[in-house]
């Protein structure tokens, strides 16, 4: 298979090496298993990313001792030397086995905020449940906002080896940018616009994870996502509009993406270095603070509660309705620990055991 | 196309309101609506529907040529006091990022979405010669490879970028995601028809690492949108040449729409900073001589047509139809035409940008004549 190299014929290239007549093509035995052939899924499917790991290709290590972008599989080149970054080489630092079907679904379920969502029935609602629902919008807006920095921050450290994580994470950010800008969509229909900005005190949580990726996933998509996708949940049954109900509606999948993978991944993580509980649960410890304490301020649950109430006339109605909103957030998230083999029945917050017993929102401040 | 404002007439509707909300309890001071309250976008459904290009207003649409905004809200946002400085955005001067079209960009991308599972005719592909197998996976590893670049590397660009300037944000996540997709694609191909991966890229500086290295994003985007990827849109237009089943065919056209995007990107984001911040031009020539020296010597890496490399080789395989000499030499001869595209396009590019004196005044690399000419 390799062609004989002929000598050099006196051609240089620019740096002064020789130009061989004839290429190299020694390149074609280089190979770690050849005659693979990976199969079209039989129902529909098609080729997905994990039909690929077959044969010798099957195999996903523990470790990926390089820090370049060798493909898992490829023939390395023992020069190719380090890129930099690529510092998470740990299949538990971010491996779930769901991933690559997680990125397929992600794939398959496209859809547009521009032609999917039926923006003309959202026209000309009562002015304070307009001015609610944007104050909700910019909220969610900005956490999508901020999910994307992170999610997107965190791929140049995701080593390549793990190519089915990077490619989940991909539709991830691509998923939650879509939830901004569909939410600044419906903030800008009637003008109403982005109101006031989000706390931040979670924000700031999720960002400044520097421990790891593994921690930045219980924040933002163990806690702050059940957050989210249960206030898409009761917009999607009490949204005032056609709109604002298909919006939510369409949203969710693509929230409940991030949470299976987010699941899969800390309870491969825990699988795998079962002392990493210890670590996960005082970290929860304090997001459940953090998100708490962003929780007390009121500015979104009155937002929420408008809506769900028809009027600010309706609060008192709509706050109920909040109420059991939050219930069912903290109940999610428990149950996404509980699947991740990290029980956090016995250690939960105060102010999470007060949500999740009806309680919450905290008291209202006095005017 | 938006009706009138009518925020004058809510405000003492809106006081209303919150001194009864007030009464129960509730806090309500959010509850004030901004100036364009009442100004209702049309969704226009037959025209594209609610697209980002369309929907900001007032302050909304005030893109500051400078970014205060340290909490990462978003654009237009009304402030808290007590929010977290938690955006440690290094891009906060529009110029350094901004192009007049990225919404657009962006919208088109969602629009344009495929699937690589099912909108490839996989099956028909049937069995290759040895030899072009092999090169068809080889070519397939190293674009694998070089895909990863091309995600990673904007990824990391977003989260440095204010989101006062989201709509290039935008535009740069279809770009993961895009990159995503070929990334999954190419190594589809390299399994899909009896082969496997082949040989990793020799260097990490042959597979894109001076776009990781690069510490300013223009200077990033040159490198990644102008160079890499313009280059490897030469190569995925000619695919029909260098494709032996429909499969291959519908992958390197698909691609190439994506890729073309990527490219528009870059040149207009040029062609902004070119126009609005022209102190910045000389550096950019600098950048553009490292490029074009990659261009004719090949030391820039991410191009399958450059000499002297396994791609290179896979390519004339592909373009001569074998790995016998007279079809190498035959392929190399196509490869070559491959280049002078390669260059012309280039050329064309950096003149939409803005800066094509360089091949007025004697600054463009002098051999890229040779092949515009050729």
């Amino acid at each position: 298979m390799v062609q004989q190299q002929t000598p050099p014929t006196g051609q240089r290239d620019l740096d002064g090496n020789p130009v061989p007549d004839a290429p190299d093509l020694s390149w074609m035995d280089k190979t770690l298993g050849w005659g693979i052939k990976a199969r079209v899924e039989p129902f529909g499917g098609g080729m997905t990313i994990d039909a690929l790991n077959v044969g010798v290709y099957a195999e996903v290590p523990d470790h990926i001792p390089f820090r370049n972008r060798l493909p898992r599989g490829a023939y390395p080149a023992p020069g190719a030397g380090s890129i930099g970054g690529y510092y998470l080489q740990d299949k538990h630092e971010q491996w779930a086995e769901c991933a690559g079907r997680l990125y397929e679904e992600g794939i398959s379920r496209r859809w547009s905020t521009a032609t999917d969502v039926p923006w003309d029935t959202a026209y000309d609602l009562p002015g304070d449940v307009e001015l609610a629902i944007c104050q909700v919008a910019t909220e969610l807006s900005q956490h999508a906002s901020v999910e994307t920095e992170v999610v997107s921050g965190w791929l140049q450290n995701l080593s390549p080896g793990y190519h089915e994580v990077k490619l989940y994470l991909s539709t991830a950010t691509y998923d939650a940018a879509r939830m901004f800008e569909g939410y600044r969509k419906r903030a800008m229909l009637n003008g109403g616009g982005m109101m006031l900005e989000s706390p931040g005190g979670m924000n700031r949580t999720i960002m400044e994870t520097y421990a790891g990726w593994s921690q930045t996933v219980l924040g933002m998509w163990f806690v702050r996502n059940a957050l989210d996708t249960t206030i898409l949940r009761y917009l999607a049954v009490h949204g005032p509009s056609e709109a604002d109900r298909v919006l939510a509606a369409r949203l969710i999948p693509d929230r409940m993406r991030m949470a299976a993978y987010a699941v899969d991944h800390i309870r491969f993580a825990i699988s795998k270095k079962p002392e990493l509980v210890i670590g996960f649960q005082v970290w929860l410890g304090g997001v459940e603070f953090a998100q708490a304490r962003d929780l007390r301020d009121p500015v979104l649950t009155e937002a929420l509660a408008i809506i769900f109430g028809g009027s600010v006339a309706g609060m008192d109605e709509g706050m109920k309705v909040v109420r059991r909103m939050l219930q069912d957030f903290v109940k999610m998230y428990l149950s996404r620990c509980k699947q991740a083999n990290l029980d956090r029945s016995k250690s939960l917050s105060g102010a999470f055991q007060g949500m999740l017993s009806g309680m919450a929102p905290p008291p209202r401040p006095q005017a | 196309m938006a009706t009138e404002a009518k925020s004058e007439k809510y405000i003492t509707t809106f006081q209303q309101l919150m001194e009864e909300g007030r009464k129960n309890g509730y806090r309500l001071d959010w509850l004030l609506p901004r100036e364009t309250f009442g100004a209702q976008i049309n969704s226009n459904a037959e025209a594209g529907g609610l697209l980002l290009q369309d929907i900001d207003r007032g302050p909304f649409a005030q893109i500051p040529d400078w970014s205060d905004n340290m909490t990462g809200r978003p654009r237009g946002a009304t402030t808290r006091p007590n929010a977290a400085r938690i955006g440690n955005y290094s891009i906060r001067t529009k110029a350094d990022i901004w192009l007049k079209n990225a919404s657009q960009l962006y919208e088109e991308a969602v629009q344009r979405q495929w699937s690589s599972a099912v909108d490839v005719p996989w099956e028909t592909m049937e069995e290759l010669p040895d030899d072009i197998e092999r090169a068809e996976c080889q070519l397939a590893t190293f674009l694998t490879e070089v895909e990863f670049v091309a995600g990673d590397v904007p990824g990391k660009w977003i989260s440095e970028t204010t989101p006062d300037y989201y709509e290039p944000r935008m535009f740069l996540i279809s770009q993961i995601m895009d990159e995503a997709r070929h990334m999954d694609v190419f190594r589809k191909r390299a399994f899909a028809n009896g082969g496997g991966l082949m040989s990793q890229t020799t260097n990490v500086a042959l597979s894109g690492g001076a776009i990781d290295s690069a510490r300013d994003f223009t200077e990033m985007s040159a490198r990644l949108h102008i160079s890499g990827e313009g280059l490897v849109l030469s190569i995925f237009r000619m695919g029909e040449r260098m494709s032996y089943n429909d499969a291959e065919k519908a992958i390197y056209r698909l691609a190439a729409s994506d890729e073309s995007r990527h490219v528009a990107f870059g040149v207009m984001h040029l062609q902004y900073l070119a126009q609005t911040d022209p102190q910045r031009k000389e550096e950019i020539h600098s950048y553009l001589d490292e490029i074009e020296l990659g261009l004719v010597a090949g030391t820039g890496g991410q191009n399958p047509a450059q000499r002297g490399t396994p791609s290179n080789a896979a390519l004339a395989i592909l373009l001569g139809g074998g790995s016998d000499a007279a079809s190498i030499e035959e392929g190399g001869q196509i490869a070559l035409a491959v280049r002078q595209r390669q260059v012309k396009e280039y050329v064309q590019r950096i003149k939409v940008a803005g800066l094509g004196d360089r091949f007025e005044n004697g600054r463009a690399n002098a051999t890229l004549a040779a092949y515009v000419s050729a």
